[in-house]
């Protein structure tokens, strides 16, 4: 047994309950300046972006070629942030004890939910009727997939911000406990009678349970819808089964990667250090890694199929996707999700340290946008969806001064969306760190130290 | 809640060599029947290779039939071996421990038999060394390096080989067990295999390296292997239903679904047959069901992949395809079949928690789990090919033989009799890991309980 590279006991099991309490919501009271200079600056992007999306409604629907890098920053959205949600449900329901400082970062991300919602609306009259040409719904019930995908997201955000109003009632009441005047009344309001009486906990454990596994399914559905209405049905002759999967996948790495630079932004820029430490990155790199190699692998699928097979119409995606068209992003995606992780990732050493793994998930949330470029831009370039297949290939859509203000406003949106959230929502979960403090100890085994975790179920 | 028992380090000797040093009355009787089912199944083959393939149902245009079905069904069972002993081992997952050595072993017999399969499909086994040895360069006849057809032995044998490898490693600690207790020739053979085992610290040092270096090689391996099945059918273009991208992970996880399903069948025969219940526990077959649920949704998930995606373009072949999967008899009972075996009995079931909990539910779910499994396979390769022409009037059916049912049957014979000759020279259950689990058991007090708890090694 070689010696661990970190200290096999998290700073935060050397603190009492009451110290965790009063720690984090302390911070959630005062933010401090920096907190509001950023999201000024981030306000100020968002105005940019939303300027250069008025100049893009004036244009009208007609042209779908101008929504291509709108759709990207919808899908780009989507992909990361309503994925992240699932980082603290997936390692909830594997009893992971390192997730407990995480999981509220994760769970956050639900509050993206309603802006990513916002983004869906204009797209709903760029995209096509699904008559004459090919779609999942052959036609059927009426009004798909506009109306049947609103309400699938809409039910996916409903679903996270349930999740995460749920999962954080115990520490709202915790912040009405600690708070005085209109602030603990509106927690009084928020935290609905909790007093963490036996019958609440029960509850509380049995909610997160269901809305997480219901968030699980769900999220699996929109990926496919979106990936499928938003993307492949507009492109003739794109026939990928494996595509809602591979949509899916980069998904969990995008939510994972997002994930891990958050936490490093938290723990460079505020004094939540103490509890999110070496265990949580090791153990969220394990996890990007394994993303980043089944990234390959479903991308592999599909394009291995096609490939071998030599059928005109998947020639001609291939190079539409891949190989000609849309090169660029493809070879960015492929070097930026699989090969760069992939390499810097392999090292054990690298995964127990803050900067590899930040490193690594850094350049997997930029490859993500890449891939959702090579997708989405491609998608609404095409005139007539229900062509056979794509006999000529359409020109290149390259990013004008209004797409990238959409991109950026986009982008700082969400992040905008995030901080707010954080100031409703404690952003570290302080009863899963309790419960940790319960669960866990730090025993001698002959001459090492080593960790004991209980197992309760 | 964990129902571990605390054992002394002789009392697991005792246990887990149980089924070597001590033969129960029907252990004899059970291999000889199960000899006989195999011998009537070379029997069968024999018949098959003397009269030719025309005794089986094989026919244009389902060249394929039982035999390939079943090809890809042994294929998947020995997928249970790595996910659970290498996935389980690099995410250091405490109940794996009684499951390993018997999804190993089952892997590796199941391999065997898989690849009996297409050399008895080809009616002239002997002409094998045709396909492996290029024998005349002169007129061109060699392998066809870029058919999937010869990619899957390769796949398949690295597999094998690399799975042997891996029991093997894992045995040696074992291995060193059953020397230091017996004499004769038997003490000859485990002094060999032993290499010389002492327990040394670097010893264990090397083993455990050894152990997550082959967890971690053999991973890519086991998905390869499955995805170049797959790629058998994918790369089939004329075959309606086949060419599809998802195939690969589609017969992947639907392999881990039927093998850790057939490792829970055989986990319990084994607790039934040589008393293992201090070991193979109630804990143990809930975490396995548990991991059996989100195993067997991912894969009803590619499932619905394939078929949505195989009406996607609505086709009129694809179209004729589906209907006679879903809406033909008696292709309609065994989708029926199918679907209400792989699914939608068993998942519903485990979500039971006394399901999980129960011995005979569990045999029984895990069961139909393979039937229905069976069937998928059936249903993908047989209908694929009686509506492979373009027209109507060259469409055809299938109906097996009574030889391939006879060889069919046998092959699960082999397997299950394998695994007891193998238990008769093996601990199924590995030592040196019970003992490591014993040692890395511990309790927490919370409040004025007793919780029980692990030792996390890293």
């Amino acid at each position: 047994m070689h010696e661990p590279h970190h200290p096999v006991q998290a700073s935060y099991l050397r603190m009492t309950a009451q110290e965790i309490t009063q720690d984090v919501i302390q911070r959630h009271e005062s933010p401090g300046r920096q907190f509001w200079m950023v999201t000024s600056v981030l306000a100020g992007l968002l105005g940019l972006g939303i300027i250069g999306f008025i100049i893009l409604l004036s244009k009208g629907f007609e042209d779908r070629n101008a929504w291509g890098y709108y759709a990207t920053t919808f899908a780009y959205i989507f992909t990361a942030a309503q994925s992240a949600v699932l980082i603290s449900v997936a390692l909830r329901m594997v009893k992971a004890h390192w997730r407990r400082p995480i999981a509220r970062i994760s769970e956050l991300f639900a509050a993206v939910g309603l802006f990513t919602f916002l983004l869906l609306i204009p797209l709903l009259w760029v995209l096509p009727v699904t008559t004459g040409r090919r779609s999942i719904w052959f036609e059927w019930p009426g009004h798909s997939p506009h109306l049947w995908d609103t309400l699938a997201l809409g039910l996916l955000v409903v679903c996270g911000l349930a999740l995460l109003y749920f999962a954080s009632i115990p520490d709202m009441a915790a912040v009405r406990d600690h708070a005085t005047g209109a602030r603990q009344n509106r927690y009084r309001r928020m935290a609905l009678g909790w007093q963490g009486s036996l019958h609440q906990w029960k509850k509380l454990q049995v909610g997160i349970s269901l809305l997480g596994g219901f968030y699980f399914i769900l999220l699996i559905v929109v990926h496919m819808l979106i990936s499928v209405d938003f993307a492949m049905s507009l492109v003739p002759g794109w026939k990928d089964a494996i595509f809602p999967a591979f949509h899916a996948i980069t998904g969990f790495q995008s939510a994972v990667a997002l994930t891990i630079v958050t936490m490093s932004i938290l723990r460079w820029k505020t004094s939540l250090r103490r509890y999110i430490e070496a265990d949580q990155f090791w153990g969220l790199s394990k996890l990007l890694l394994a993303l980043s190699l089944l990234w390959f692998y479903f991308w592999w699928s599909g394009f291995f199929t096609y490939w071998y097979g030599r059928q005109p119409a998947e020639q001609s995606i291939l190079k539409f996707l891949m190989f000609e068209t849309y090169k660029v992003p493809f070879i960015l995606a492929f070097l930026l999700c699989f090969v760069t992780p992939f390499v810097i990732l392999m090292w054990n050493f690298v995964r127990k340290t803050i900067w590899g793994p930040t490193l690594a998930a850094s350049i997997v949330l930029v490859g993500t946008f890449f891939n959702a470029i090579r997708f989405y831009v491609p998608a609404y370039s095409i005139e007539d969806s229900s062509l056979h297949f794509l006999e000529t290939l359409p020109p290149a859509n390259t990013p004008g001064g209004v797409d990238i203000l959409i991109i950026i406003g986009g982008i700082a949106g969400a992040v905008l969306v995030y901080m707010l959230a954080s100031r409703v929502f404690p952003i570290v979960s302080t009863w899963e760190l309790k419960e940790g403090l319960l669960l866990q100890r730090v025993r001698k085994l002959m001459k090492i130290q080593i960790k004991v975790l209980a197992k309760p179920e | 809640m964990q129902e571990r028992v605390r054992l002394s380090d002789a009392q697991i000797n005792r246990d887990l060599l149980r089924s070597i040093f001590e033969t129960p009355k029907w252990y004899w009787f059970l291999v000889a029947f199960l000899g006989l089912v195999v011998l009537a199944g070379f029997t069968a083959a024999g018949y098959m290779f003397n009269q030719g393939l025309g005794v089986t149902g094989l026919n244009r245009p389902v060249m394929w039939g039982f035999f390939i079905t079943n090809f890809v069904f042994w294929i998947g069972i020995s997928h249970a071996g790595v996910m659970l002993s290498a996935i389980l081992r690099l995410v250091q997952a405490e109940w794996r421990r009684p499951a390993t050595r018997a999804a190993e072993v089952l892997t590796v017999f199941s391999l065997m038999t898989a690849m009996m399969m297409p050399l008895i499909h080809a009616g002239r086994p002997w002409r094998v060394m045709y396909w492996v040895f290029p024998y005349d360069f002169a007129r061109g006849v060699y392998p066809n390096v870029r058919s999937a057809l010869v990619w899957d032995p390769a796949a398949v044998f690295t597999y094998l080989t690399s799975s042997i490898l891996f029991v093997f490693i894992a045995l040696v600690p074992d291995i060193a067990v059953l020397r230091d207790r017996t004499t004769g020739w038997r003490h000859v053979m485990y002094s060999v295999l032993s290499l010389g085992w002492r327990g040394s610290v670097r010893q264990w040092k090397l083993q455990l390296i050894a152990g997550i270096l082959l967890s971690a090689i053999i991973l890519p391996i086991f998905v390869s292997v499955h995805s170049i099945v797959s790629w058998d059918f994918g790369t089939a273009m004329s075959v309606e239903g086949w060419h599809s991208t998802v195939f690969a992970p589609y017969f992947v996880i639907g392999a881990v679904h039927s093998g850790v399903s057939a490792v829970v069948t055989v986990m319990i025969a084994l607790r039934w047959v040589f008393k293992w219940e201090n070991y193979i526990r109630m804990e143990h077959l809930d975490a396995l069901a548990k991991l059996l649920i989100v195993v067997a949704t991912g894969w009803f998930y590619f499932f619905i992949l394939e078929f949505i995606f195989g009406l996607y373009s609505l086709e009129g072949p694809e179209v004729a395809l589906r209907e006679m999967q879903v809406f033909q008899m008696p292709w309609t009972a065994l989708f029926i079949t199918f679907l209400l075996c792989a699914y939608f009995i068993p998942v519903p079931m485990w979500l039971i928690p006394k399901v999980r909990r129960s011995i005979p539910l569990m045999i029984f779910t895990t069961i139909l789990v393979n039937i229905g499994m069976w069937l998928e396979r059936f249903i993908i390769i047989v209908p694929g090919l009686a509506r492979k022409q373009v027209f109507t009037f060259t469409w055809g059916g299938y109906t097996p033989s009574a030889v391939e049912i006879v060889i069919v049957i046998a092959t699960f014979a082999l397997v299950s009799m394998l695994v007891l000759l193998f238990a008769k020279v093996f601990p199924l259950i590995p030592i040196g890991d019970a003992k490591e689990g014993m040692i890395l058991y511990d309790e927490i007090k919370i409040g004025k309980v007793m919780v029980p708890a692990v030792m996390r090694e890293e």
